[in-house]
């Protein structure tokens, strides 16, 4: 700034003045800096200091926790705390507590996100366990990958989830939950084979869970002769109105509707089948959770008849998964637990037991640990794939005078050169 | 091909009819504040709570529920209208916009803390199908088509020909003229609002049954559905809504039957957009009101 020696001393002090101005305002400006630098250090040297000082392990557990999906928050956040009650009791994780730490993703990607960056920029969780929408999850893969922090699904079922991981790409991403592949494939011959269906109609959920069920569903239908889709639709999770696309399917003549849904939309569904009539003429197979006694008990003569492939339900007879039933009904009033609160319990006892293994609270250990372990599950051995992908036992059932039956056990092992395309 | 059509479109009457019974309160709430009521979904979602509440609770029959339902819902219309509707009135639009979201954020968190996040079973009501020949239906949509009908009867009798109805018409023409001449123009929009929230909660119990899973936030797609509704019966046009909503749900339901069911939610949203470029003041009048 250079000062002409022509002008008036006025100018000359106006122009000081001004400067001077400048100074202070920049003053103000650097101090106004410091002290957000400060607070914002402040705001991260404290859950860093909680994370040093305690003696706990924290575990995060991403899931929607509010919006249309919030019933599957609450039950993987019921399931995990009780394993950590339960695992904590037994003397903790190499002597240290487990704490749990929730962030919520409302099922919506972006969120998901946020909620996951949120949790290990502040929470430094080593650990996380998300989402249960399959669409999270694939949006939280690249995330902990660029992180290093170990994500291990519990409750998404998309097939791309593991085709990305371990050999597939993301080496942080690992699954402890079937996959739609195998569920597909097991419920499209049973479907066939048992039932002797041969027209299907698909009326699936619209995310990554449902169309990718049905893309694998359209891979191995030609398998099957004379096997054929009439017609597909998807909806939106909080559609309630389904009786034009059910009149279209009536019409279609269609013998089962190939439904990959939300737990809640089911017993909509099932209600408008009966009354358009059409109960015990078009079956129901596929997955969201038709086994719940207050889904069959919404249209009992809908469901009778229904398939599904799941990963649990409480009827399993497994003497460890009965006592997680009992205790879980316990602690929470009563409440039947759905299958996200078994996967969430099952694999905080996963993460015990491989940290028991390699002696290690480190991420990276842990991760290496997951890709060997042989953990004897109450449902039965699991093992991990080069995908990452757990190989472990599901259940095919079909309701039957208003029960579930478990009609058979599945291995959820996926060959993935012969599914490739 | 002929009968499928047929069956569309009586589906789409009856989704229509739903959409056209919470539409009616909406219009008239903002025919006399000039205010669009975002909130109105939320009472929607608050009766179909208050009748599961009431069944759940006290194992009230579903007719009792549907009575109690309303009668939870209008007393809290009642302390909803004292306290800010009848505040709104002379504000700026900006006022209303806030205050009725500020409410359906307050109402749907308050069902959230009260009674959690997850989705309820509303069982009860008469579910049973009748028989029409080529498709069936249950008793329930039959319910509620006719119940439609009726309370657009009843308001049609009521805007015309009862002394709140012409005072609603005064205010909804001109508020001030109304101040001068002796109308109370509060109380005009209390018990409008009274009324407008009374049928979105009927609404709500009669089509509870049909859609089984209820959650807190399941109002916010019914107003925007609404929101499209009264746009297109033109704003404040209580018998153009009637119209409007059974156009919509036809529309939506052809939709759904002929090309997917993924691009029903779709058609709300276009016809809004193009109502507002083509016809901002609505279908049935040719030019606005307001």
């Amino acid at each position: 700034m250079s000062c002409n020696p022509t002008k008036t001393k006025n100018l000359h002090n106006l122009h000081n003045l001004h400067n001077l101005h400048n100074l202070h305002n920049l003053h103000n400006l650097r101090s106004a800096a410091w002290m957000a630098l400060m607070a914002l250090s402040g705001l991260a040297a404290l859950p860093a200091a909680h994370a040093q000082t305690g003696d706990t392990f924290k575990i995060g557990i991403i899931s929607p926790m509010s919006g249309p999906n919030a019933r599957y928050g609450a039950f993987a956040n019921k399931g995990a705390a009780l394993a950590a009650k339960e695992i904590n009791a037994a003397g903790g994780v190499l002597g240290k507590k487990i704490e749990l730490v929730s962030g919520d993703s409302q099922c919506v990607p972006s969120e998901g996100v946020a909620a996951t960056q949120r949790m290990i920029s502040l929470d430094k969780t080593p650990v996380i366990i998300g989402d249960v929408c399959s669409s999270v999850t694939l949006a939280m893969q690249p995330l902990a990958e660029e992180s290093k922090v170990l994500l291990v699904n519990a409750a998404s079922s998309n097939p791309d989830i593991t085709y990305r991981a371990g050999v597939g790409g993301f080496k942080w991403t690992f699954r402890n939950y079937p996959t739609d592949e195998v569920r597909a494939a097991t419920v499209l011959e049973y479907s066939v084979k048992t039932k002797g269906y041969k027209k299907f109609a698909v009326l699936s959920v619209d995310s990554d869970y449902g169309r990718g069920a049905i893309k694998f569903t359209k891979r191995y239908l030609p398998k099957y002769e004379g096997a054929e889709i009439l017609s597909e639709d998807y909806y939106k999770d909080s559609e309630t109105d389904f009786r034009s696309v059910l009149s279209k399917i009536r019409r279609a003549g269609a013998q089962a509707i190939i439904l990959y849904g939300q737990a809640d939309t089911t017993p909509i569904i099932a209600r408008q089948m009966l009354e358009l009539g059409l109960a015990g003429k078009v079956g129901l197979v596929g997955n969201g959770e038709f086994n719940t006694k207050s889904t069959i008990a919404s249209a009992p003569k809908v469901m009778n008849g229904a398939v599904e492939a799941a990963a649990w339900l409480p009827e399993v007879q497994a003497p460890r998964s009965l006592r997680f039933v009992e205790e879980y009904k316990k602690a929470n009033g009563g409440e039947l637990p759905n299958v996200h609160a078994y996967t969430h319990y099952d694999t905080l006892f996963l993460l015990a037991k491989v940290i028991a293994d390699v002696k290690s609270l480190k991420g990276e250990d842990i991760r290496n640990g997951l890709a060997s372990v042989k953990y004897d599950s109450p449902m039965g051995m699991v093992s991990f794939d080069d995908h990452n992908q757990a190989v472990l036992p599901m259940v095919l059932l079909e309701v039957a005078d208003d029960k579930p039956v478990i009609k058979s056990a599945i291995s959820s092992k996926v060959d993935y050169p012969a599914a490739g395309k | 091909m002929g009968s499928f059509l047929i069956e569309q479109i009586v589906n789409g009457i009856i989704t229509g009819s739903m959409y056209a019974l919470v539409a009616a309160g909406m219009t008239m709430i903002f025919g006399v504040l000039r205010a669009i009521n975002f909130a109105h979904g939320e009472y929607y979602m608050l009766g179909t709570f208050a009748a599961w509440w009431c069944m759940t609770q006290f194992a009230a029959d579903y007719s009792l529920a549907i009575v109690g339902g309303v009668a939870i819902v209008s007393l809290m219309a009642v302390l909803i209208g004292r306290a800010v509707m009848q505040r709104l009135i002379g504000q700026p639009f900006q006022a209303g916009v806030l205050a009725t979201l500020g409410l359906s954020l307050i109402l749907q968190n308050i069902v959230i803390l009260a009674f959690g996040g997850g989705y309820k079973v509303f069982s009860g009501g008469w579910i049973e199908p009748i028989d029409l020949g080529d498709f069936g239906m249950s008793q329930q949509r039959v319910i509620l088509v006719v119940v439609t009908l009726a309370v657009f009867a009843g308001l049609e009798w009521m805007v015309r020909s009862t002394r709140l109805g012409r005072s609603i018409r005064a205010v909804s023409q001109n508020i001030e003229c109304c101040q001068v001449n002796g109308i109370d123009v509060e109380q005009v929009v209390r018990r409008t609002f009274l009324i407008g929230v009374a049928i979105a909660a009927l609404s709500g119990i009669l089509t509870g049954p049909i859609n089984v899973s209820i959650y807190g936030g399941m109002g916010e797609a019914v107003t925007l559905k609404t929101f499209a509704v009264i746009v297109m019966g033109g704003m404040g046009n209580v018998r153009g809504t009637l119209i409007a909503g059974c156009l919509l749900g036809v529309v939506e339901s052809l939709v759904a039957g002929f090309i997917g069911l993924q691009y029903r939610d779709s058609v709300g949203f276009i016809v809004l957009l193009l109502m507002l470029m083509l016809r901002p003041h609505g279908l049935f009048s040719s030019k606005a009101r307001f």
